[in-house]
């Protein structure tokens, strides 16, 4: 029979991934609202990076915020623009908990529906669009709440309502940004046709491999 | 509460848990065409695998019948699945050996179709059975229902499904192939949560 003390970090493990998978699902629900500033403070002070589809990535908290607030955003005191529309379904996830409890990774798929200009981020003509993604984020756990360390979402098509994926896989691929510029280029830059394939971060619960 | 029934308890949610990661690893390495992998979810004791109207595979064997052609098979770029694995209701018998599962599934695909590329929905219902062996949650039967599986430009009211797919090689014909708009409901595994019906 298990130790109360074993039992203890079994039932610890189990909340530590309801925690996290609520994190995530809170991040979607904050993001499609566009509420930016939430966003950046679920990411811890030591947050490593965040890099989405072709934006390139942005480094530490500062990034984190240059990313939400300056270019997504388009600037602190910006209006979100009448007609945008953006639902990200936080879709699948398999967390995954370091040993010491401190830090766990996560898979999801991100499942897009969209209203949204396409020329830039925020100007040019309004398109609807069908997304879908594939994130492998990192959280961190510090002052006992787990908060993303690490937020990257790897694109696989976004494309108009009325062509689909096979005809047009992607729009409003704006690339790393001159007003707002990356700290690096983008590192996972390959959508749809290129085949390929975001690895999985987690190890085979059979083999181990 | 004594320790033992604590640990019962805590083991339950382990249980489902480490269910629901099975179910959602196997998405992930199908869309990634990683067929070894998802030939290893499966038990040496499995009963069998049916998908759509392909028809019954019952054993290991069979699920290295099933999926086995494709391992280490290059798929052209342009070919895709996104099959995402949503809604899991997960119950654990009594023993804690067994389980059984029911999923949606939403997906987008990109597949060749009569010697042409075509870009198509589909939706589908699994009721998964899986079993406990070693400490380890594997597939023991897995069972895939199709709703629909229609052109991504026409729809599944103009187009419920684009074509019948028997495999020649199953041990039995399907035994639920029901497409909409047949009206055909999946039976649920689950009971009633406040019933108990």
């Amino acid at each position: 029979m298990a130790t109360l003390e074993e039992l203890q970090k079994r039932l610890q493990r189990l909340e530590d991934i309801k925690e996290i998978e609520r994190l995530q699902r809170i991040y979607g629900y904050y993001r499609d609202y566009g509420d930016w500033e939430k966003v950046v403070d679920l990411f811890s002070d030591n947050a490593e990076s965040v890099e989405v589809a072709d934006h390139g990535v942005y480094k530490g908290k500062e990034g984190v915020r240059r990313y939400y607030i300056d270019l997504i955003k388009g600037g602190k005191d910006k209006k979100s623009r009448t007609g945008v529309m953006s639902i990200a379904l936080q879709m699948q996830g398999v967390v995954t908990v370091d040993p010491d409890g401190k830090h766990a990774r996560g898979r999801w798929y991100g499942f897009l529906m969209e209203a949204r200009p396409t020329l830039s981020l925020h100007e040019g003509e309004m398109r609807q669009t069908w997304g879908h993604g594939i994130y492998e984020n990192e959280y961190t756990k510090e002052n006992g709440k787990w908060m993303f360390q690490k937020l990257h979402f790897f694109l696989n098509f976004r494309t108009p309502y009325e062509d689909g994926w096979l005809k047009t896989p992607v729009v409003g691929q704006s690339g790393p940004s001159r007003d707002v510029p990356p700290d690096a280029p983008p590192t996972t830059w390959h959508p749809y046709p290129s085949g390929v394939r975001f690895p999985v971060h987690f190890k085979h619960p059979i083999t181990g491999k | 509460m004594n320790l033992e029934e604590l640990e019962k308890q805590v083991t339950r949610l382990e249980d489902i848990q480490e269910i629901e990661d099975l179910q959602r690893m196997y998405g992930y390495y199908f869309d990634n065409a990683m067929f070894q992998e998802v030939i290893d979810l499966f038990s040496e004791n499995t009963e069998s695998v049916e998908i759509t109207d392909h028809g019954v595979f019952r054993g290991k064997e069979a699920v290295r019948k099933m999926y086995g052609g494709m391992v280490g098979v290059p798929r052209p770029g342009w070919m895709f699945f996104e099959v995402m694995q949503s809604q899991g209701v997960i119950d654990v018998a009594p023993d804690g050996k067994n389980a059984t599962g029911r999923w949606y599934t939403p997906s987008f695909e990109c597949r060749p179709f009569g010697g042409t590329q075509k870009q198509t929905w589909q939706f589908g219902v699994y009721n998964n059975e899986y079993i406990k062996e070693n400490g380890r949650w594997y597939f023991k039967k897995l069972h895939w229902n199709l709703t629909f599986w229609t052109s991504y430009e026409r729809g599944f009211l103009k187009v419920p499904k684009l074509s019948d797919t028997p495999f020649p090689n199953a041990d039995a014909p399907a035994t639920a192939y029901h497409p909409y708009p047949s009206g055909y409901h999946v039976p649920y595994p689950f009971k009633h949560p406040v019933t108990g019906m």
